[in-house]
């Protein structure tokens, strides 16, 4: 049945060499297109957690719905001490977080005060990589902020001017001071960049009354993929019903929202290549059979079987689907590997779409076998789905009508 | 002879239906299916421009000349009152607004968050915008200390209606001056900015916490078709920034390009394939009848004239299929346009990116005219392929031959 199927491939070339094209030009399509959506929304988010948000981040239970300084972490130390025995986490730090009037000589601006530990915080984001003048802070820097870029232009200030904090410590009461700009950054995140300033922790708990206190505790993991073991561990460990450890699938669910959003048109669009494609597959399949009813009927009055006539069709398919995608998926596979370590670069993409938190102009595609084996899985699917409609058109004839066919 | 050809090429157009079922329902479907992508995504685009504009910019804003750059109270425009009342005597103009913002702290008891200010006449805006569309909860009421708030804004610092909070930023002699409010209303512009972190209070508050005069204002926007207006208010305002709303939202106009693209390659990818289905049908349609057509030869029917039947073949074919890909895409676009596309289990995202939860499609006339072209020409084209083979043929030998 299967060299009898390969010799009507090679007899009927107009119709095999059309679904070779478009499975090929399918299967390039949709390992592409899928390798570069999932490819840009990793980027995006490995973006946003290398910049400041953590793998995992612990919070006592209230702090992220209603804030305020009842909803502090109370006892940092013996959660470090906790987390220290945990497998899996590659770092973590304290970070205490408050927002506060800043003035300089002429301006005065709103801005988030994120008071870190300097060494941890080098380990586990970028800000320090961020660093565009003066020095990032360290564990003994007194009063000094270390400025996002945009925040630095609001004030109107330069390296060494002082600014004005005015603000809430964690005792209720009203804390200010002086500050001298050290350093400032640049992460590329446009929102992050205007509105944030940071601060050494070991100065600032003194000045609001937080030591052993925090806002959160910010995690790195080693892998990823982990993440959810290891949050689970942590909540083990932890066991206390004040406290929520929260992985970056909850505390950045509106990116994940939008990615899933994002792909959702996405896959509508393939969607409609590929039905429009299966609809060629399927009408080129059905213009060979109606033209074959004839022979179908001699080979079932010599003896041949409803369901070897299945297998014949299956065969042929199966032959030219296998044939398609033997080369369409080395070359996509190459394409994606290919973007994955050299991405699109698109310039000015960042700046134009800055408000939407898009940090970089590079696209970079996803390599991942595994994604393009299931794609080629549809592509079977598809071509195998396509027979069924010519499939049922041979049923309907007796192999006497068929063999009456013209 | 014309009719004769006609009735002919109708006839075989359907002679074998099962195959023009396939073909027609391959039209149908992918046209449907791209007409309803391409209304969304149009839609999408031209609700989020409408709603910026609305909201915020008009068709054309003015600005101090170096507003823009530092947002300061002596950027403001001075004079913006009386020109204001020049710019509303031009006889294309619409509507004109003043606006005053201001940057600062937002607090509440628990929360703090970076906003902006905007001090608004609520009935100038109703007339410019039709500001009372943008109200998602609440009520739009801004008089004595109440105030709106952005949605994320108010998701930021956790507001509901009749929560309380302190704006804080420097008045005109750069002191720090504050303001208590009452949130009465939740606005949901799509305009990221203003959702994100715009509070609107009546302007009157805004004059008394920035201490300035109500001549004064920091952007003056104007709703109008004309063209030719914005060059006109460029040469009448050279001391001033005046701009046109693509050139404050290039965005926008990025946007726009970016869906045009998208879907003339996805009009182009899915023509090309609507292309290769009917070539296929109309190339084994002639083989099958190879001999119909060396007998018609054979007979003294002049090659052109089966040019044309074949022609018309394939051009009943598209049609037919053109037709009912039509109708049902006509009927995705008034379901699209009347009930949307509810994407409310993804509303965090769709809000913080400022799109609305539910998407409705827009309908255009040029969707119909340049499918039913491109469809037509496809049509034409994967007709010259089989005309090739039957205009090579030798009547004598296709009469022998058998197929």
């Amino acid at each position: 049945m299967f060299s009898l199927a390969f010799k009507n491939i090679v007899f009927y070339k107009g119709r095999s060499v059309a679904t070779f094209l478009l499975t090929f030009i399918s299967s390039i399509l949709l390992i592409v297109y899928v390798s570069m959506m999932d490819g840009s929304h990793k980027s995006m988010l490995e973006n946003a957690l290398k910049i400041y948000t953590g793998a995992i981040e612990i919070y006592k239970k209230g702090y992220r719905d209603i804030g305020g300084n009842e909803y502090l972490l109370k006892d940092v130390e013996t959660i470090n001490k906790k987390l220290s025995h945990i497998n899996g986490i590659e770092t973590y730090t304290s970070r205490y977080e408050t927002y506060a009037l800043l003035s300089s000589k002429e301006y005065s601006t709103a801005s988030m005060i994120a008071a870190i530990e300097p060494d941890k915080e080098a380990k586990l984001s970028s800000i320090k990589k961020a660093l565009t003048q003066g020095v990032f802070l360290n564990t003994n820097s007194k009063n000094c902020f270390y400025m996002g870029e945009g925040l630095v232009k609001k004030l109107n200030i330069k390296l060494g001017d002082e600014v004005a904090f005015v603000g809430t410590a964690s005792d209720d009461s009203f804390a200010a001071n002086l500050f001298k700009l050290c350093g400032t950054f640049k992460t590329g995140s446009f929102e992050f960049d205007s509105t944030t300033a940071f601060v050494s922790k070991n100065y600032f708990d003194e000045l609001m009354y937080a030591q052993n206190k925090a806002s959160y505790i910010s995690i790195k993991v080693n892998d990823l993929k982990n993440v959810d073991t290891i949050n689970n561990q942590i909540n083990s460990v932890l066991n206390d019903n004040s406290l929520e450890s929260l992985t970056w699938k909850t505390l950045m669910k509106t990116m994940v929202e939008a990615m899933e959003v994002d792909s959702i048109f996405g896959y509508i669009s393939l969607a409609l290549f590929l039905i429009v494609i299966f609809f060629v597959i399927m009408i080129y399949g059905f213009v060979n059979i109606s033209s074959r009813i004839k022979e179908f009927g001699v080979l079932e009055s010599i003896g041949l079987s409803k369901i070897n006539i299945f297998k014949l069709l299956f065969y042929e398919i199966l032959i030219l689907t296998s044939l398609a995608i033997l080369v369409a998926m080395p070359l996509a596979s190459y394409i994606c590997y290919y973007y994955s370590i050299n991405p699109i670069i698109i310039d000015g993409i960042s700046d134009m779409y800055k408000e939407y938190g898009i940090v970089s102009d590079e696209i970079p595609f996803a390599f991942e076998p595994l994604r393009i084996f299931y794609n080629v899985l549809i592509i079977y699917l598809l071509n195998f789905l396509s027979i069924l409609y010519p499939y049922y058109y041979i049923h309907t004839f007796t192999p006497l009508e068929a063999s009456k066919h013209v | 002879m014309f009719k004769l050809i006609l009735k002919m090429a109708w006839k075989n157009s359907f002679l074998r239906l099962s195959r023009t079922i396939l073909v027609l329902i391959m039209i149908a479907v992918s046209m449907s299916m791209m007409l309803a992508i391409e209304g969304l995504y149009d839609g999408m685009a031209e609700n989020m421009i409408n709603k910026n504009k609305r909201s915020e910019s008009g068709d054309i804003s003015i600005y101090a000349k170096d507003y823009r750059i530092n947002k300061e109270i002596k950027h403001f425009i001075k004079d913006a009152l009386p020109l204001k009342r020049e710019i509303e005597n031009i006889k294309s103009v619409q509507a004109v607004i003043l606006r005053v913002n201001a940057e600062g702290l937002a607090s509440t008891a628990r929360k703090s968050s970076f906003a902006s200010l905007n001090g608004i006449d609520v009935n100038a805006e109703e007339k410019f915008g039709k500001f009372s569309e943008f109200l998602h909860e609440g009520e739009i009421d801004v008089s004595k200390r109440g105030a709106l708030v952005g949605i994320e804004l108010a998701k930021t610092l956790k507001l509901h209606i009749g929560s309380k909070i302190i704006f804080s930023t420097q008045d005109t002699h750069g002191e720090i001056n504050s303001i208590a409010l009452k949130v009465k209303g939740i606005i949901q512009t799509t305009n990221i900015k203003l959702d994100t972190s715009a509070i609107f209070i009546d302007i009157k508050n805004m004059y008394k916490l920035l201490d300035i005069t109500n001549a004064t204002a920091s952007q003056i926007s104007i709703m109008s078709e004309d063209t030719q207006l914005l060059e006109l208010l460029k040469q009448k305002y050279p001391q001033l920034d005046v701009k046109s709303f693509l050139e404050l939202q290039p965005m926008m106009k990025m946007m726009q390009d970016m869906m045009f693209i998208f879907n003339s390659i996805t009009f182009f990818i899915v023509m090309l394939v609507v292309f290769v289905g009917i070539l296929g049908v109309m190339y084994v349609s002639i083989l099958d009848r190879v001999r119909e057509f060396g007998i018609m030869r054979g007979i003294g029917m002049a090659y052109k004239h089966i040019r044309i039947q074949i022609i018309l073949e394939s051009v009943i074919l598209a049609f037919t299929g053109y037709i009912f890909g039509a109708i049902f895409g006509i009927l995705f676009l008034l379901y699209l346009g009347e009930y949307g596309l509810d994407l409310s289990s993804f509303a965090d995202a769709l809000e913080s990116f400022g799109y609305e939860t539910v998407l409705y499609a827009s309908i255009k006339f040029s969707y119909f005219t340049n499918t039913f072209f491109a469809i037509m020409a496809a049509s034409v084209l994967s007709a010259w392929l089989p005309l090739r083979k039957i205009k090579k043929l030798n009547p004598i030998e296709v009469i022998k031959a058998q197929i």
